[in-house]
């Protein structure tokens, strides 16, 4: 359970481009993405539409695991910019890293 | 007069280019079916429907060597009338005509000796009723030149308009106090953006500059009587009733907004949960934009609002509790997915600092630039999430101070978590319900759906009538639909109100039911069964020198459903063209073949 926060979004500015909303959840980036993880890196777009704040903390170690191979990018059919957003997300997570 | 069994049957066999005589021997076929009684000739075509084909029929006809006409061919709905028409070119009446279907009915679904078979069987039996075909003439009736449109919303306008612009005269009946229907209470509309109200202005002026078209608003039709051509409608305004005389009848009687229940979804025990029509006209009274930048509901500033798709739409047994009266609206509206995106498009251009939230099952923005609307929503950053019907949102009070509501949602796009989304605003895409005219339906005869919306003959086929001739049907009172459907709707209805009333008389076919008056003894059985008020009745008749009580039929009235026939004792009354008589030869027929 968790309350979505709808200022996230405009939080993450200052870390990348905020093109996650311009995501509507296919999964395309998810199906071509050599890690074969679980919803990823779509999980992570799904958590900054709604806000997810914790929940992209408490997953933060799914992000290192990403290689920057730029095919999620590439076939994203919305333009979203799925691996710019982990680059943008290991940058919010550094600054925001046992801070609390 | 020739015996019946005179009667000299051409029997003509189609192979339809292959698509018959690929799966049917069709010179097999022609071969047994030469040797029945009765059939005098009996020949085979590439394509019958062809001229050469049709000039077989004629030829045959003129030379005097038939006197009834079979042909098997494709189904009768394609061309029968073609072949009708061959006949009458030969001089002949068009009704000495029977038709076997061996395309659709034989060569389509069966396949070598089973098809040929079949179509042996399907053609014995058609060639036995022929032999039985009395000459017939149509029914002609005098038809009024004028149309009664019932329902003054966006379809009867445009309907009323078309039929008026084709010098007919019409009369919209509208219940309440003005036109318009339900466009008087929307504001910009899906997809185009155009305004309701700038719409409503333009076509209210055409009305008013039509001189042959009179509003009765105020005004509900008590009753019809009579037939096509001539209808009765008994009409109750506020302070008077009246009649009108008419040659057909527009329903157009449309839908009303969806009123949830108290409780659903928070409605009535939460103020900050209103309906779509509700936030609409709010959007329409607001100011263009704020000085807060958040859009303003109740003098209050909106932070987040949360939309709840399909209230009162889509509907599932067992899952959503019925109304009292059982009913459950298993359509889908249509109307709302648009109209949806459409106000949260208004409201993220408009209030920028205003968060939409919208909650579907489906997205259904199916039509020519709804698409559009829906890439808008994205782009201005709504954010979407997805719930299932057995796992319906929750709206409740909010544990917190910040937020007077929160929605709880089981949200399938981020892997069916839990979710609380705070809200200041819920909005619930109400759907569209019938107007309810349940008590026309049955003083018309009209049928109903189970979802109560009025049915057509034929969803594809005759999309714009009812099976009573004269009675059409156009826009939501028909089926969930948007603005523009429901005006191409309106013009389809008005086109063939048209085609029926322009000549002033209208042909009817004349397959209904004819009494024997040297058999008929006034039991009354037969009016007892009749399924058509006012098809058939009892009256007092002059025969030898005494007055005696039989049955008559008025023809224009009567369905030729033959419930009549079924029932009588005497076997005085009967069907034409589908006498009793032909169908005990067609048996017998299917019996030897
Ligand atoms: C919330 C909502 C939003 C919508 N948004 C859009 C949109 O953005 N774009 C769009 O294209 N469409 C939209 N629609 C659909 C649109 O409103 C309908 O398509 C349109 O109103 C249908 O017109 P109509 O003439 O069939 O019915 P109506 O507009 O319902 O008119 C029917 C008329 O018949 C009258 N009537 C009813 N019973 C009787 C009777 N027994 N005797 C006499 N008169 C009677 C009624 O009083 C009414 O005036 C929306 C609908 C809803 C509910
Ligand atoms: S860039 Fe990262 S998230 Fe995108 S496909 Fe490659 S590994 Fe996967
Ligand atoms: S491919 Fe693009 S639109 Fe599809 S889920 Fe990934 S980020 Fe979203
Ligand atoms: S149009 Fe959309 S909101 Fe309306 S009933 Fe259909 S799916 Fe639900
Ligand atoms: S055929 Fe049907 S509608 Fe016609 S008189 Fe008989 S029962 Fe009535």
């Amino acid at each position: 359970m968790s309350t979505i926060d709808l200022n996230f979004e405009e939080e993450l500015k200052t870390f990348c481009e905020n093109t996650a909303l311009a995501c509507f959840n296919c999964g395309t980036c998810t199906a071509v993405c050599p890690l074969v993880n679980d919803n990823f890196p779509r999980k992570m777009i799904r958590y900054i539409q709604v806000g997810a704040k914790d929940a992209i903390l408490e997953n933060a170690n799914e992000l290192y695991k990403c290689l920057h191979c730029g095919l999620c990018t590439h076939t994203c059919p919305r333009q979203a910019d799925p691996g710019e957003i982990i680059l943008g997300l290991k940058r919010f997570v550094v600054a925001n890293w046992r801070r609390s | 007069m020739m015996k019946e069994n005179d009667k000299k049957v051409g029997v003509y066999i189609c192979y339809c280019g292959g698509n018959i005589s690929d799966h049917v021997d069709v010179e097999a076929v022609r071969n047994r079916v030469e040797k029945m009684p009765g059939v005098a000739v009996a020949k085979t075509n590439m394509f019958m429907c062809s001229d050469p084909g049709q000039e077989l029929i004629i030829d045959d006809l003129k030379s005097g060597k038939i006197d009834r006409v079979v042909v098997a061919s494709c189904a009768p709905s394609l061309h029968e009338t073609t072949f009708r028409g061959a006949i009458e070119r030969a001089g002949a009446n068009p009704f000495i005509y029977e038709h076997a279907n061996i395309r659709e009915q034989v060569s389509w679904v069966h396949h070598g000796d089973p098809a040929t078979d079949k179509a042996t069987v399907l053609i014995s039996a058609a060639a036995a009723k022929a032999r039985k075909l009395k000459p017939l003439e149509p029914i002609r009736v005098d038809a009024k030149k004028h149309a009664v449109v019932i329902g003054g919303g966006i379809a009867g306008i445009k309907s009323a308009l078309e039929i008026a612009r084709n010098g007919i005269e019409v009369a919209i009946i509208e219940k309440t106090g003005s036109l318009g229907g339900n466009l008087n209470n929307l504001g910009r509309l899906a997809p185009s953006g155009e305004n309701a109200s700038d719409i409503l202005q333009e076509i209210l002026g055409k009305v008013k500059a039509a001189p042959s078209i009179t509003i009765h608003t105020g005004c509900e039709v008590t009753d019809v009587q009579g037939y096509v051509g001539n209808f009765t409608l008994d009409v109750k305004g506020r302070t008077d009733s009246f009649k009108i005389d008419t040659g057909a009848i527009v329903m157009a009687t449309g839908s009303v907004s969806y009123q949830p229940f108290e409780g659903e979804f928070g409605f009535g025990t939460y103020p900050q949960v209103i309906t779509l029509p509700t936030l609409i006209e709010a959007l329409k009274q607001s100011k263009y934009q704020t000085e807060t930048g958040w859009f303003e509901f109740g003098g209050k500033p909106v932070r987040n609002i949360a939309m709840i798709h399909c209230v009162g739409s889509r509907q599932i047994p067992g899952i959503h509790e019925p109304r009292e009266n059982g009913q459950l609206n298993e359509y889908c509206s249509r109307t709302c997915c648009s109209a949806v995106l459409n106000a949260a498009n208004q409201i993220k251009e408009r209030f920028a600092k205003t968060r939409v939230v919208d909650m579907y099952r489906d997205i259904r923005t199916y039509g020519r630039g709804q698409e559009a609307l829906y890439d808008r929503a994205s782009a201005n950053k709504v954010v979407f999430m997805r719930y299932e019907a057995d796992a319906m949102p929750t709206v409740e009070k909010s544990s917190t101070p910040d937020f007077p509501l929160t929605v709880k949602i089981k949200d399938g796009l981020t892997f069916n978590e839990e979710m609380d989304v705070p809200a200041d605003l819920v909005v619930l895409a109400t759907g569209i319900e019938p107007s309810d005219v349940s008590g026309l339906a049955s003083a018309m005869k009209l049928p109903v759906g189970t979802d109560r919306f009025l049915l057509e003959v034929h969803p594809k086929l005759r999309p714009v009538e009812f099976p009573v001739a004269g009675v059409f049907l156009a826009g939501t009172c028909q089926a969930p639909m948007d603005a523009g459907e429901a005006c191409n709707a309106a013009g389809a209805a008005a086109a063939k109100t048209c085609a029926l009333l322009s000549k002033g008389v209208i042909e009817l076919d004349p397959f209904v039911a004819e009494v024997n008056p040297d058999k008929c003894q006034g039991h009354g059985n037969c009016v007892d069964a009749c399924i058509k008020e006012g098809a058939l009745k009892l009256v007092d008749v002059q025969r030898g020198g005494k007055t005696v009580t039989q049955a008559q039929v008025t023809a224009a009235m009567c369905l030729g459903c033959g419930a009549c026939a079924a029932v009588c004792p005497e076997k005085a009354i009967d069907l034409n063209g589908w006498a009793l008589e032909q169908y005990e030869d067609m048996v017998d027929a299917i019996v030897a073949a």
